[in-house]
């Protein structure tokens, strides 16, 4: 038998789980589908079985599978998560609660707030103190130590979170607590500030390690049902777990670490999209990805995913890398009303997949942005899934005409087209408001567009935006297991002091660095990365002194030495101009944090190309509503698209649908994308 | 921003176009908004993110505006109007102009806020005014931060600058431009900030002007009129849901941090029909101390209140209060009258707020929860290092919301007229010679009910430089939040001074008390008010209550 040369990225959405698998060995490259179960590892393993025998290799062929997940997330939306029992300095228990104040619905009165991640009563103030400088303002004694462990007892906790202030300068205490509890009670899952988020700020800090500590046990469990249908089906394949960073970590870590997870659904979109923004040599590239529920806006500039060094979920800050992403709640199941003041209003208030949209026929009443697109004969009724579910025409027009027609005086047609008008502006605005934050001009990009209910915006959304070319990838519906394939172990470290960016700093760096080395180096050797493919990559935080935010300021270091910092400040002064339109090089800045990517390469072979789908069938016409009238439009078989089309026209496959507006054209391009540019001016 | 959608000839009024075209103003704003944080220079303006920006139809009613600082953004619109009926008419305005004012009694709200707006042209005609509000570091006056305690006249209180043109046809004043650097405390941060503002002007006239390009100018002010038509219909609908009647409520501010005496609020809201009048006449006449408030600051309490009661969605603009009448002879502590001090304006538009609600408690009990803590509690430490250094650090802080008929209130949220951040306990300790000794939640603090206020919070800070200089601007130390139907107020707040072990209580507003090495300061912030009797709360809340240590 041949070496293991099967690699498969798997992305676990809500409805459908999906596949890519590539053979190393051949470079082929094929996609697959199969149904979300509830436990979503018995989807999974069920998927790679099917797909086995479908494209015919051996279980035991699989040498790596890549797992993005939204176990983690969804724990937190739904709070199906641990009791927990925080332990941290005395006088400030209640940080937790308090958060940060700052509000988003400005005349609310009744704004909603979710309880805190522990409840006060299980919030332990343990007497010890830390200075910001590191040094001990309060011991922490063997008898704090012993009395916390008396009263965590009594909790009935089954997870433990530890966050004392200034631990991210000096973690003695922490040290001293979590080896306390590892003793005393080895049973429990603990998670400790300065391991899971070494930064400064203490309430952004104890969210994050709280999340992690409540995430444990669900995650932990989870991975070891995985690790248990995988065995018993014969499934020796290394596991690998996409995180938040858009880099790939292994089950032990994920188990230990779980809140690097929190955005691991979302980030294979953003991989894929970086991945064939290579592939075409562009280098400026926005990635939307419309779902069901929402529409998430990823950016490539200058040829990289931008990142943020912290987000959120569910009003819950989250202290640690994450691509950085912008999600609105507009998608295919987003409802349409009309208020009391006339207005005609779309999402954010969703269908979902269950009842879902009018047309799906499973006793969804109210129209939605899909039940449009019926509508208006965008979708075909009868090739939606390929064809596996018939769509109820009349039943989305009627919904429309009631809801929206009749109180707007509005024909049905108009209303769909309408409902579909004000739904592109909103995404116009989110896509445009990503680059705008951040100095970048929409002109200079590529719209990429997959999720299954994104193809038939794009073009008019890039209209709006003045963008001249979209691009949709092959498997647009698969196409974050895609991305999935292709990422590289990536462990994110970083320590946090708040000093002056001067040459007294250099001990400092150069001590903080050789140990960020160190603990990179080890992380990748335990993962089993060779050292031929292990790359680390520094960055400072870093800001003028009085700000209260900073910029993460890339370093290219060897030694810490005067010439180096007067790069690293060079770079600083820039980016900030960059960002922020001035820069102040006479200023006194200062370092927040330094931080270390440990990265290790998963070597691969590179695609040879998809297989390729079924026989040429002759493209059709249909009717479609387009522009205030019915308009005969072309409809093509994607896998039988060769030449240009011009728009309108709509390209079909079994999970989604691509509509080529007016003054679009639309060509087959590289890497099996279908490349769309803008021929009208 | 479909275009085709946008074309006049395609029902350019529809419903459709419409929210499209709302769409694109909110995003104007909010794209205004970005510009401001992204070039702006100082901290107040970056991170305290002390602004807000609005588009303006062209003859000033505010359309559109960006989520942020309800206080600016209701005022900004009644300051334009100001303006341009008393100072620069509107035929005066050319393209490429900038007008500015931060004059509290010519359209300003207090003198850190330089308003700047800026007309945008199509084709010769002017088809709306796009505007940015942000609060300036320092505008000189007694006081660093143009924010005295103290001042009893507003010529002590900064450089006050009338309605003038800034930018004439995209050429600035600089001589205008000379005269406010020269009269401030930070002038590179003005520059700063002043020109992060005429950035973010430079972005919304862009953007409205490539809008009205698109759909034509007559489309474009005809849409306008349709939204601030559609958020007028919105509040009559609204409005005449509220039972008929004759609504009073009284509610006070301690003093005015020159005399003892309590200053009274007092608001008669009159519901008939679709409209409604608030009377603001029974209020106490101005005061001595800064805690006045123009009428145009006033309004905007009246317009969160009116937005904040609303069973629906609103959009927020000038529509919204054509059916409601205000009614406030000048000279009253909401409609103060040249030269009275207004630095400190937030007292009373958080008190108008919190006595308008109350009035309609009356009328929809099942709507308006009982006070909020209404008062941002500014506190600010300047300490002196032995080499003379010195380190300032200006923190706000707010407590319990009221409860509701139907949920308690939230412990430490921010609500009502203001919406700030909190600082990091670790930020401040690695910046200043400051430890915070404690942060917590004041158990006991929310007014008790059958739904309890929420809490409201404590937090003390240690000097640990040789010596500090310490200010602070509170409320509520003697007039507790009103519970209603039964409930209990908030518990009032407190000030602390701790030295060598001995208590000593301060008042709601301190100037430049001298503090050395080792002395704490505690603050207690107020709860919010209880709704409904005590004896009718659950054992179950009660319990729970109890178990978390919150009463």
């Amino acid at each position: 038998m041949t070496e293991p040369h099967i690699r498969i990225g798997v992305d676990i959405g809500g409805t459908f789980t999906d596949l890519q698998i590539l053979n190393e060995a051949t470079g082929a490259l094929a996609s697959f589908k199969t149904p979300t179960t509830p436990d979503p590892s018995e989807g999974l393993v069920t998927g790679v079985r099917e797909a086995a025998a479908r494209f015919g290799f051996d279980l035991a062929a699989v040498r790596l599978i890549v797992h993005g997940t939204t176990i983690a997330t969804n724990a937190v939306l739904q709070r199906r998560l641990a009791r927990g029992v925080l332990l941290t300095t005395a006088g400030f228990e209640d940080v937790l609660e308090i958060g940060r104040h700052g509000r988003r619905d400005i005349y609310g009165l009744k704004p909603h707030q979710e309880p805190p991640l522990i409840p006060r009563d299980r919030r332990l103030g343990l007497p010890e103190r830390m200075r910001a400088d590191g040094s001990v303002e309060t011991p922490l004694t063997g008898a704090a130590v012993a009395e916390a462990l008396d009263r965590l007892a009594a909790l009935g906790a089954e997870a433990v979170a530890v966050c004392l202030l200034n631990a991210h300068v000096n973690a003695a205490h922490e040290t001293a607590l979590a080896e306390a509890l590892a003793r005393a009670r080895p049973d429990l899952p603990v998670s400790v500030s300065s391991a899971i988020s070494p930064e400064i700020r203490e309430y952004e800090r104890c969210s994050t390690t709280a999340l992690n500590a409540l995430l444990m046990p669900t995650v932990g469990g989870y991975l070891e049902r995985l690790g248990g249908r995988m065995a018993e089906a014969g499934l020796s394949a290394r596991l690998l777990l996409v995180q938040s960073n858009g880099g790939v970590c292994t089950a032990a870590l994920a188990k230990a670490q779980p809140a690097r997870l929190l955005l691991s659904g979302p980030s294979g979109g953003a991989l894929a999209t970086l991945r064939t923004a290579k592939a075409l040599g562009r280098e400026n590239v926005i990635g939307v990805d419309m779902g069901g529920t929402s529409y998430d806006v990823c950016v490539v500039a200058g040829g990289r995913l931008t990142s943020v060094t912290q987000g959120e979920i569910d009003g819950l800050p989250v202290r640690l890398p994450m691509v950085e992403i912008r999600t609105i709640g507009s998608g295919g199941g987003s409802i349409a009303r009309v208020d009391e003041a006339g207005r005609l209003r779309v999402g954010p208030e969703s269908a979902g997949s269950q009842p879902g949209p009018v047309c799906y026929g499973r006793g969804g009443e109210r129209p939605t942005v899909t039940d449009a697109n019926v509508a208006l004969a965008r979708l075909d009724p009868g090739f939606f899934l390929g064809g596996a579910m018939a769509l109820d025409r009349a039943g989305a027009a009627a919904a429309i005409s009631r809801d929206v027609g009749a109180p707007l005086g509005l024909a049905p047609e108009a209303a769909a087209e309408g409902m579909l008008a004000v739904t592109e502006a909103r995404l116009a605005a989110a896509a445009r408001l990503s680059l705008f934050e951040k100095g970048l001009d929409p002109r200079e990009f590529a719209l990429l567009s997959f999720g299954g209910a994104g193809g038939l915006h794009a073009t008019s959304v890039a209209e709006a935006l003045g963008v001249r070319e979209v691009v949709f990838p092959a498997d647009a519906s698969t196409f974050s297991a895609f991305g999935i394939l292709y990422s590289d172990i990536t462990h994110d470290l970083a320590r946090s002091r708040v000093t002056p960016a001067d040459e007294a700093a250099l001990p400092w760096l150069a001590e903080t660095l050789a140990e960020l080395r160190a603990q990179g180096e080890a992380l990748l050797a335990d993962d089993g990365v060779p050292e031929a493919d292990r790359r680390a990559a520094v960055s400072v935080d870093m800001r003028y002194r009085g700000q209260a935010f900073e910029l993460v300021t890339p370093w290219e270091v060897d030694l810490p030495d005067a010439a180096a910092l007067a790069r690293l400040l060079d770079g600083f002064h820039e980016l900030h101009r960059l960002r922020f339109s001035y820069s102040d090089p006479d200023a006194a800045t200062e370092i927040v944090a330094v931080r270390l990517n440990a990265i290790g390469a998963l070597r691969t072979a590179t695609e040879a190309g998809r297989s390729a789908g079924g026989e040429g069938t002759p493209p059709g016409v249909r009717e479609i509503w387009l522009g205030g009238g019915w308009r005969p439009a072309a409809v093509h078989r994607r896998e039988a698209l060769t030449a240009a089309v011009d728009g309108p026209a709509l390209v079909e496959e079994e999970y989604t649908t691509c509509l080529v507006g007016e003054g679009w054209r639309c060509a087959p391009g590289p890497a099996g994308a279908m490349i769309v540019t803008r021929t009208a001016p | 921003m479909t275009p085709d959608a946008l074309k006049p000839d395609a029902d350019a009024l529809s419903p459709v176009s419409l929210e499209i075209f709302r769409n694109a103003l909110t995003a104007t704003a909010a794209e205004m908004d970005v510009t401001v944080w992204r070039t702006s220079r100082s901290t107040v303006v970056r991170e305290l993110l002390d602004y807000s920006t609005a588009v303006f139809d062209r003859d000033g009613r505010n359309v559109a505006q960006a989520a942020r600082i309800p206080q600016h953004l209701n005022s900004m619109g009644a300051g334009l109007l100001t303006v341009i009926e008393e100072h620069l008419p509107l035929d005066r305005w050319e393209d490429g102009d900038v007008v500015i004012t931060n004059d509290p009694y010519s359209g300003g709200q207090h003198i850190p806020d330089i308003l700047a707006f800026r007309p945008v042209f199509v084709n010769g005609a002017r088809v709306a005014i796009v505007g940015t509000l942000c609060h300036h570091l320092d505008m000189g006056g007694m006081a660093a931060g143009s924010y005295s305690a103290t001042a009893t006249e507003i010529f002590q209180e900064g450089l006050r600058i009338p309605p003038i043109k800034l930018v004439r046809r995209g050429a600035m004043d600089e001589n205008v431009f000379a005269i406010m650097t020269r009269n401030v405390r930070r002038p590179d941060m003005l520059k700063g900030d002043l020109q992060a503002q005429l950035a973010s002007l430079g972005v919304g006239e862009a953007n409205v002007r490539a809008l009205a390009g698109r759909v034509g100018a007559e489309v474009f002010v005809a849409s306008c009129a349709r939204i601030l038509d559609q958020s007028e219909a919105a509040m009559r609908a609204m409005l005449s849901r509220i039972p008929d009647g004759v609504y009073s409520f009284e509610d006070w501010l301690d003093d005015d941090g020159i005399t003892p005496d309590p200053i009274r609020i007092h608001a008669e809201v009159t519901i008939a029909g679709d409209r409604a009048t608030v009377d603001l006449s029974g209020s106490s006449p101005q005061a001595r101390g800064p805690v006045n408030a123009t009428l145009a600051s006033s309004l905007s309490g009246v317009t969160f209140a009116m937005l904040a009661v609303s069973d629906v969605d609103i959009p927020a603009n000038a529509g919204c209060m054509r059916p409601v009448t205000v009614v406030a002879p000048e000279g009253l502590v909401v409609s103060a009258r040249s030269p009275a001090p207004v630095a400190n304006r937030i007292a009373c538009t958080h008190r108008v707020a919190t006595t308008i609600l109350g009035a309609l408690s009356r009328a929809i009990p099942d709507r308006v929860p009982a006070a909020y803590y209404g008062v941002s509690y500014v506190m600010t430490f300047q300490t002196i290092g032995l080499d003379g250094a010195r380190g300032v650090l200006v923190e706000i802080e707010v407590g319990g919301s009221g409860a509701h008929h139907d949920v308690d209130g939230l412990s430490g949220y921010t609500y009502g007229m203001h919406n700030n951040s909190n600082i990091p306990v670790e930020m401040i300790e690695s910046e200043m010679p400051l430890t915070i000794m404690a942060y917590g939640l004041s158990p006991g603090s929310g007014g008790a009910g059958r739904r309890r206020g929420g809490l409201g919070l404590f937090r003390e800070w240690r000097v640990d430089s040789p010596e500090a200089i310490f200010s602070a601007n509170a409320e509520r130390f003697r007039f507790r939040p009103y519970g209603l139907e039964g409930g209990e107020p908030g518990r009032e707040g407190r000030l602390t001074l701790i030295r060598d072990g001995e208590r000593t209580a301060l008042g709601s507003k301190v100037n430049n008390l001298p503090l050395r090495r080792g002395d704490v300061i505690r603050l207690e912030t107020s709860g919010g008010g209880g709704f409904g009797p005590l004896a009718d709360r659950a054992p179950e809340a009660a319990a729970r209550d109890a178990a978390l240590g919150y009463v």
